[in-house]
């Protein structure tokens, strides 16, 4: 049902952005607006004159669940590394969405999800003080075995983690251009006053909505509706980080396909929160900066994860990483978690991390190849850091001995997740 | 046949009743019979008589009502302490166990528990079967090893129960169907009380509703090489009862253990570990198995939006 609501991006360029521009002008008000700053976006790549070079192995772009893991396990592997955020704080729907509930890295009583996402909740709620849930209990729900972290905490370690590990970011920039080169790619960043192009082996795309992906033309998906995005405050009693969940607004269509969308999004969260204010009477207490978005783009991969194989817990062949959520799809009315049955443990494959027919560059994250249901488990953090740390390993790799993702052995990739304490899913 | 029809009715299910009223019936028959056999010459004549046509036909006509059990006729039946209990068959041998439930011509449940090597029916093991809802909350026992002992061997069911019974008391101070306390997947039935029958009768389901058949199981006195006594297994299954699977295994979930940081006793069930062992040979397998006549076509006319 849901492939029959599925859009593929369209591939013509100038056909694309008058797609955009009538988005906008059904969607919400101030096209012409819009139009101008993507046209001028556009103008500027021309014009463009880098005031910084960087040459670097590994270029992740998106800073969240996935970018943050993707590039700690590159520069641990020994790789150099760029890590570039659009935003102005590491940790992305954890930190700036403020869903400091990362999700579940236990399954029917064993851990599933490990290495670098696991070490940063765990140091998180150990300096905050926090507790972990009881993992040998038989969670009555799902959402038993969440572990609230201190969203502030983990920006600020996975800063320091980046400092470790040798990971150079840049805040406040986003790729503006792409070229591919003899030796992999030059990037052309643009931030408010700077201009850097960065040359790379491998770029791992972590953007949550394939933003790289989609630049260099390869086909993506998404559908017409997206699920609603979260805005979280807290209005009456203070914020007590890690102890309990923010307050939350549904924000309907909600949408990061474009920093328009996402504009349109926060501008319609925080007015409701305003009115909300108004009408209560109770002072607002917190604020999260940005909506927590759900859903935009996913790529057409080497393979794709489908519900059935998700809910069946199917093993890839060339499974990296595990991911344990229910079928969690939000609507208009609220969603209703499908559970998976028990021993149930969805895997996720390589070939599902990199754009079909593409080299040198692969993804991590919720644009991982998945129909929709599939997509709307894989989604969540704990899963994202799996997937993030497995496409870091594999770029380090491929960067080092210059091939691209989909040539890497997986039995290197495997050994290397493995030093750094990922689990790698198994037949037993 | 008429007191003990009566007495069936009203009270719950009495096996000693349903034998006195089998027999009363059959005595019945074949007195009939004999009435017929001593007077068909007159009865023949009898027979052409508008009035007794029209008998007759009431009978006929109020055969059917209850065979096929339209809404009011369901109503009036519902007012029986007798038809869900009724309709329960526990049996036990060195096998294992059978639960047949039926309370509905339309709906059979079956559970078949097998079992294993540590099974011993000289001293069987202590066993409930109870049914719990999507917010886990017990709504029916179906089968309690009728022990002394059995609160104390089966401590998850007995907590579920507790609780059950706390809801139920809480609704009837306050006027209210046990589900409206205790949010459980169905709806009050007409007359207000409390029947489990309700929820599994797939007859007015129009939509997915799952719910769990749990089953815990101990051995008293069954030491391991880590414990002096191993605790109950729980085992579960979760049914569609919109769409329910012909065949189901129920799966080991794991061990009750006692909450320590709540002042109200607490029970939760733990994975089980290595200090179980020949536990998890007291049951071989538990088949849950559903034949249910429903005509579909209905449902999905009406659930679509």
């Amino acid at each position: 049902m849901s492939d029959k609501k599925t859009e593929p991006e369209p591939q013509n360029p100038r056909r694309n952005f008058i797609q955009k521009s009538i988005l906008g002008a059904s969607t919400f008000a101030g096209l012409s607006v819009a139009s101008n700053a993507h046209a001028s976006v556009e103008n500027g790549v021309e014009d463009f004159e880098p005031e910084i070079i960087n040459e670097v192995d590994i270029l992740v772009v998106g800073s969240g669940s996935a970018g943050i893991t993707a590039a700690l396990q590159a520069g641990r592997a020994g790789a150099k590394t760029l890590l570039v955020e659009r935003s102005f704080q590491l940790g992305g729907t954890t930190t700036t969405g403020g869903v400091a509930y990362p999700g579940l890295f236990d399954a029917w009583g064993k851990q599933v999800i490990a290495g670098i996402g696991w070490e940063l909740i765990k140091e998180s709620v150990e300096l905050d003080g926090g507790k972990f849930p009881d993992f040998s209990k038989v969670p009555r729900s799902h959402h038993h075995n969440q572990i609230q972290i201190n969203q502030f905490i983990f920006a600020l370690l996975a800063e320091e983690k980046c400092r470790e590990a040798n990971v150079d970011i840049a805040y406040y920039e986003f790729p503006s251009k792409v070229t591919k080169t003899d030796k992999g790619w030059q990037v052309d960043c643009v931030g408010f006053g700077t201009k850097r192009r960065v040359l790379c082996k491998q770029i791992v795309d972590c953007t949550g909505g394939a933003e790289v992906v989609g630049m260099l033309g390869f086909e993506r998906l998404r559908e017409k509706e997206r699920q609603p995005g979260s805005y979280l405050y807290q209005m009456g009693s203070s914020h007590n980080p890690a102890s309990k969940q923010l307050h939350r607004l549904y924000v309907h269509g909600a949408d990061s396909t474009n920093s328009r969308t996402a504009t349109l999004a926060n501008l319609t969260g925080r007015k409701t929160i305003l009115e909300k204010v108004r009408r209560d009477k109770k002072r607002l207490m917190h604020l999260q900066p940005e909506t927590g978005f759900r859903e935009s783009y996913r790529i057409v991969g080497e393979t794709l994860i489908s519900v059935q194989d998700y809910t069946s817990g199917r093993h890839f062949d060339d499974a990296v990483s595990y991911a344990f959520y229910p079928v969690d799809l939000h609507t208009r009315t609220g969603v209703r978690p499908k559970p998976l049955k028990r021993g149930t443990v969805p895997t996720v494959p390589l070939r599902a991390l990199i754009p079909k027919g593409s080299e040198n560059i692969i993804v991590a994250g919720r644009c991982v190849s998945s129909d929709r249901l599939a997509n709307s488990g894989l989604r969540v953090q704990a899963a994202c850091m799996g997937m993030g740390q497995a496409a870091g390993a594999t770029a380090a790799l491929a960067a080092e001995s210059n091939t691209t993702p989909l040539k890497v052995p997986l039995s290197k990739i495997h050994g290397l997740l493995q030093n750094h304490q990922a689990i790698i899913p198994s037949k037993a | 046949m008429a007191v003990t029809g009566i007495i069936a009715f009203i009270q719950p299910f009495s096996i000693e009743i349903i034998g006195l009223h089998a027999l009363t019936g059959f005595l019945f028959i074949g007195v009939v019979v004999g009435h017929i056999f001593n007077n068909s010459v007159a009865l023949k004549k009898y027979i052409k008589s508008p009035v007794v046509l029209g008998v007759i036909g009431v009978i006929i006509f109020t055969t059917l009502l209850f065979y096929y059990q339209p809404a009011p006729i369901k109503k009036i039946l519902g007012l029986s302490g007798n038809l869900g209990p009724a309709l329960d068959l526990f049996e036990m041998d060195e096998k294992g166990m059978t639960y047949r439930y039926s309370p509905d011509p339309g709906y059979k449940m079956l559970i078949d528990l097998r079992t294993g090597p540590a099974y011993a029916l000289k001293n069987p093991p202590r066993l409930a079967v109870w049914l719990e809802n999507q917010s886990l909350y017990h709504i029916k026992t179906l089968y309690v090893s009728d022990t002394p002992d059995n609160r104390e061997q089966l401590p998850y069911w007995a907590f579920k129960v507790k609780g059950w019974e706390k809801a139920q008391k809480e609704a009837e101070e306050k006027n209210l169907s046990l589900e409206d306390s205790v949010d459980a997947v169905s709806e009050a039935t007409a007359n207000g009380s409390f029947d489990p029958a309700d929820y599994i009768l797939p007859t007015e389901q129009n939509a997915s509703m799952p719910y769990r058949v749990m089953i815990e199981v101990n051995q008293p006195n069954d030491p391991s090489s880590k414990l002096d006594d191993q605790p109950s297994l729980v085992y579960e299954v979760e049914v569609d009862n919109y769409d329910p699977y012909t065949f189901q295994l129920l799966e080991l979930v794991g061990f009750p253990v006692l909450e320590k940081d709540t002042e109200k006793e607490e029970w939760y069930l733990s994975y089980a570990d290595e200090s179980i062992e020949s536990a998890f040979e007291i049951v071989d397998s538990v088949l849950l198995q559903i034949d249910r006549a429903v005509d579909k076509s209905f449902f999905k006319s009406t659930t679509s939006p």
